[in-house]
């Protein structure tokens, strides 16, 4: 029964997370392509000057990326359960409502999170071969953010395409908008570090959000 | 003493400020199939929606095999078979992955009855349900339902979209099925010639009200038309209490009533209206439902 969910969530999403995972390696090679090309014909004295006390990203470039695969996934998921208000045969299931929902969410993150894993291990990987285990780990902290506002978006715009009520899909989108920027405010290179607990445990609390849409939606409110 | 799969009671429901029916009852008797009838706005999808618990009435309570509709146990559910308005599906996947999906949920799940029906489709394996007819999702829908081999079918206005061969298809399937298996419907449909074929029961809804609720024999037995020419162009009939509803063009009245010819005539000749070409016209279920309930 459970596997059947999943295989739905997967039927859904598997394009799009397989082309977001390819895309993402793309940028992440990229980003290395432009390092090597950096070291090899601007110096990398000069390169890991500019890293440490300069602060330059130079890992930059993914900065938007998984904020866009999160709301992709999101929209992946959920916009066709509402087509023709599709999400009515999930709740006809014979399954509890909530606990289908979770399985749902469950999915969605989970994808998400093997999708950036993969991308992420590559990156550290690569950044092993250029740098320093310091300008690695900075980088890592700097990243955390963004990759927990890509898991904020997804959650926020489930949220927001389950809506049945337009007024609150609105107001939604609203704090959506006024909230994933705390994700990506600038700053140098690791200052993020002392709130990625608090930024982690947040996303954590508004995973179950869509919960809310969903009970308005079974309860016929439009 | 009849046992009843549905039971509303006191249904009561509002949009906004906008009354759709208050204190409406109905059941639903195991084995029997009922036909919901009423105009578009009339209230049938919120019926739909209130049996199915997609939507909590302002007040009163429908019973599924004893269950508040609003709190169905996942069991209960699972003897339910739905078909949604305009036979949605999950339409991006193929006729063997929505096969595959729905097998896992439902213990009684026989298979045969879908591949017979997917049989008849000129669909290829692969394809997608979003890019099949209507009436081919229609047979997907039916064949799922079939498969699930539940105990009671809620079917909202599965006409819709249909041509008139699969329609026909569609309801000699069902009905043989119900009949076959002692199986539960309630059904709407905006096309009544076709829930004449189908039906054991209807209940006929307009705005705020619920018009008929019986036996399709009995009402078609009670419900008449007659026609007549009258002599005075201007006597007015639709005020009195025994008509449903009067049309007259020029002298010609088609006149509805639950009441007998000898009532009709003799009521018209105690008020002194002259009539020629007096007859009783038989009618189908189509007929007898806009007599009723107006073609307006």
């Amino acid at each position: 029964m459970w596997k059947s969910i999943i295989f739905k969530e997967w039927l859904k999403v598997r394009w799009y997370l397989i082309g977001a995972t390819l895309l993402l390696g793309v940028f992440v090679s990229y980003i290395f392509i432009n390092v090597k090309h950096d070291i090899t014909f601007q110096d990398a004295n000069n390169l890991w000057y500019l890293i440490l006390f300069k602060k330059y990203q130079f890992f930059g470039l993914i900065k938007y990326l998984p904020l866009l695969v999160g709301i992709g996934i999101a929209a992946a998921q959920y916009v066709p359960e509402i087509v023709s208000k599709r999400v009515k045969l999930s709740f006809h299931l014979p399954v509890n409502e909530n606990k289908m929902l979770l399985m749902m969410l469950g999915f969605g993150n989970l994808s998400l999170l093997i999708c950036f894993s993969i991308v992420f291990s590559i990156f550290i990987s690569l950044s092993n071969c250029f740098f320093a285990y310091e300008i690695v780990n900075e980088a890592i902290i700097t990243i955390i953010p963004w990759l927990l506002g890509g898991i904020a978006a997804y959650s926020l715009v489930g949220l927001i395409v389950m809506e049945p009520i337009w007024m609150y899909k609105i107001f939604y989108l609203v704090v959506t908008s006024m909230f994933i920027p705390l994700y990506y405010e600038r700053g140098i290179t690791g200052a993020y570090k002392p709130v990625n607990l608090t930024l982690a445990i947040i996303t954590l609390l508004i995973s179950v959000s869509l919960l809310f849409s969903a009970y308005r939606f079974r309860k016929g409110e439009m | 003493m009849d046992n009843n799969v549905i039971e509303c009671k006191n249904l009561t429901h509002y949009y906004g400020k906008k009354l759709v029916y208050e204190n409406l009852n109905f059941n639903v008797r195991e084995g029997s199939i009922l036909g919901l009838l009423g105009k578009n706005g009339a209230g049938k999808t919120t019926t739909i929606n209130i049996l199915n618990g997609f939507l909590q009435p302002r007040s009163g309570e429908c019973l599924i095999f004893g269950e508040n509709s609003q709190h169905l146990t996942p069991e209960t559910k699972g003897r339910i078979g739905f078909l949604i308005e305009g036979h949605v599906q999950y339409a991006f996947m193929d006729i063997y992955q929505i096969e595959k999906f729905y097998s896992k949920f439902y213990p009684n799940w026989n298979s045969e009855p879908y591949w017979d029906l997917m049989s008849k489709l000129k669909v290829t394996p692969t394809q997608k349900i979003s890019s099949m007819s209507c009436g081919q999702r229609s047979q997907v829908a039916l064949g799922l339902i079939l498969a699930q081999d539940p105990d009671l079918l809620i079917l909202d206005d599965f006409s819709m979209g249909l041509d008139p061969g699969y329609r026909r298809l569609f309801i000699d399937y069902l009905r043989e099925y119900a009949k076959a298996n002692n199986k539960t419907i309630f059904v709407t449909s905006h096309i009544i010639s076709d829930m004449e074929r189908l039906i054991d029961d209807l209940l006929i809804m307009d705005y705020n009200r619920v018009l008929a609720q019986c036996p399709v024999n009995q009402f078609m037995d009670s419900f008449k038309q007659f026609t007549f020419e009258l002599d005075n162009n201007n006597i007015d009939l639709s005020k009195e209490k025994f008509v449903a509803s009067v049309d007259k063009i020029k002298n010609k009245v088609e006149l509805h009533t639950f009441e007998s010819e000898d009532f009709v005539k003799e009521f018209l000749k105690k008020e002194n209206i002259s009539v020629k070409n007096f007859k009783q016209v038989e009618m189908n279920l189509e007929d007898a439902f806009i007599g009723l309930t107006g073609k307006y």
